[in-house]
């Protein structure tokens, strides 16, 4: 397969998975332009024939732990988000009203990153467990009880 | 049967093998408790993928090469104000492919990185800082539309006929907004190429506030040091 296309074919799928993992659109489009690039740079280590999007996805959680102290130190800073306070949709019978992605992203942000990027893989980007496991390089079980801890906390955090 | 609940929700997620499921199946057909905490998860699992679903279908990289889409683009933002944000970010994102494939190496188009951003440098910095957009035809950059963005930064599109885009001043630096394959080598006049590409244009458009410069603002902000 082409490496430039199918980079340019997963960027979609790359950004949602970068909104899944950080506190606000813009640092998630930071981290999309980092993988990117960190892509680009790194593309002789893409073995052709194997998963294009796995590999680029490694790259982006890879970017994202690499990150995480200094998003720390950045939250110590900022107000905590706030998510479950303003949480709700239309309680009309019959409409399935979307939430909207910031109250989404305020939700997934208040998940621990180990629980986060699970479920941002599984919930959201629809992996397998076994994909999951292999992209996370963690024991398949490890997987699915941090699914069930953090899809409990997200259903608690946005209602039903 | 005893069930976990990683057995539970990995029957939900169609993980099981087809015998364990079909107890998991019985378990839950046999308690109502079972059956509205899968409709809820669903249910919450369907509203997370459409919160996010906008991230995704949100216009890609594609149109700011891509004519026809770039068009929709156009025609989408009249209906929905923030699309035009979302062409911007897209259009950016696009810069990361540009650099690593697309500007020739020896073009004197040189763009480098600093802590994660794109910076113009070598010619097409000095084009960016001395240039007008009046100025005659010869080797390098040329400028097309300078203009204030929305953040009351200065901004210019270029074009040296291998590349077009934006950049915009950022910290003594000219950081760039956009980066598209030029189409226009070979063409003399590119006063009015700012808008070649649609993609371009679209970006501008996103970022422009007001009008652009005139000839004698842009001498003026030259004088200034853009700032």
């Amino acid at each position: 397969m082409d490496f430039d296309r199918g980079l340019q074919d997963c960027l979609p799928r790359l950004r949602r998975f970068a909104h899944g993992l950080s506190r606000n659109a813009a640092d998630a489009d930071d981290l999309t332009q980092m993988t990117a690039e960190r892509a680009l740079l790194a593309r002789d280590q893409w073995v052709t024939g194997t998963r294009l999007d796995s590999w680029l996805f490694r790259i982006m959680r890879n970017l994202w732990i690499d990150t995480a102290r200094s998003r720390a130190r950045k939250a110590a800073f900022e107000a905590p988000p706030e998510a479950g306070e303003s949480i709700g949709w239309d309680p009309r019978p019959g409409v399935e009203a979307a939430i909207d992605l910031r109250i989404a992203m305020a939700a997934m942000a208040r998940l621990p990153d180990d629980q986060r990027e699970v479920v941002a893989l599984i919930l959201v980007e629809g992996f397998g467990y076994r994909e999951t496991a292999e992209l996370l390089d963690l024991p398949i079980g490890t997987v699915s009880s941090r699914l069930v801890r953090g899809r409990t906390a997200l259903l608690a955090m946005l209602g039903e | 049967m005893m069930m976990t609940d990683e057995q539970y929700f990995a029957w939900l997620d169609g993980e099981l093998d087809p015998a364990t499921a079909a107890e998991v199946a019985a378990a839950v057909a046999a308690d109502p408790e079972l059956q509205r905490k899968a409709a809820a998860h669903h249910a919450m699992q369907a509203r997370l993928r459409g919160a996010f679903e906008v991230v995704a279908t949100a216009p890609t990289t594609d149109n700011v090469v891509d004519l026809e889409s770039a068009r929709s683009v156009r025609a989408a933002r009249r209906v929905l104000p923030s699309m035009g944000q979302w062409a911007a970010i897209a259009a950016t994102l696009v810069v990361g492919l540009v650099t690593g494939t697309m500007i020739p190496s020896g073009s004197d188009t040189t763009v480098r990185t600093n802590s994660g951003r794109l910076i113009a440098s070598g010619g097409l910095d000095r084009a960016l800082d001395t240039r007008l957009a009046s100025a005659p035809l010869e080797a390098g950059a040329r400028i097309g539309l300078t203009f204030r963005d929305k953040d009351g930064a200065i901004c210019r599109s270029f074009s040296d006929g291998a590349a077009q885009g934006l950049a915009c001043r950022d910290n003594e630096a000219w950081a760039i907004r956009g980066l598209v394959q030029g189409a226009d080598s070979g063409r003399g006049d590119f006063r009015m190429a700012a808008g070649a590409d649609p993609g371009l244009a679209a970006l501008i458009d996103s970022q422009i506030d007001g009008e652009p410069f005139g000839a004698e603002a842009e001498r003026k902000a030259l004088d200034g040091g853009w700032r």
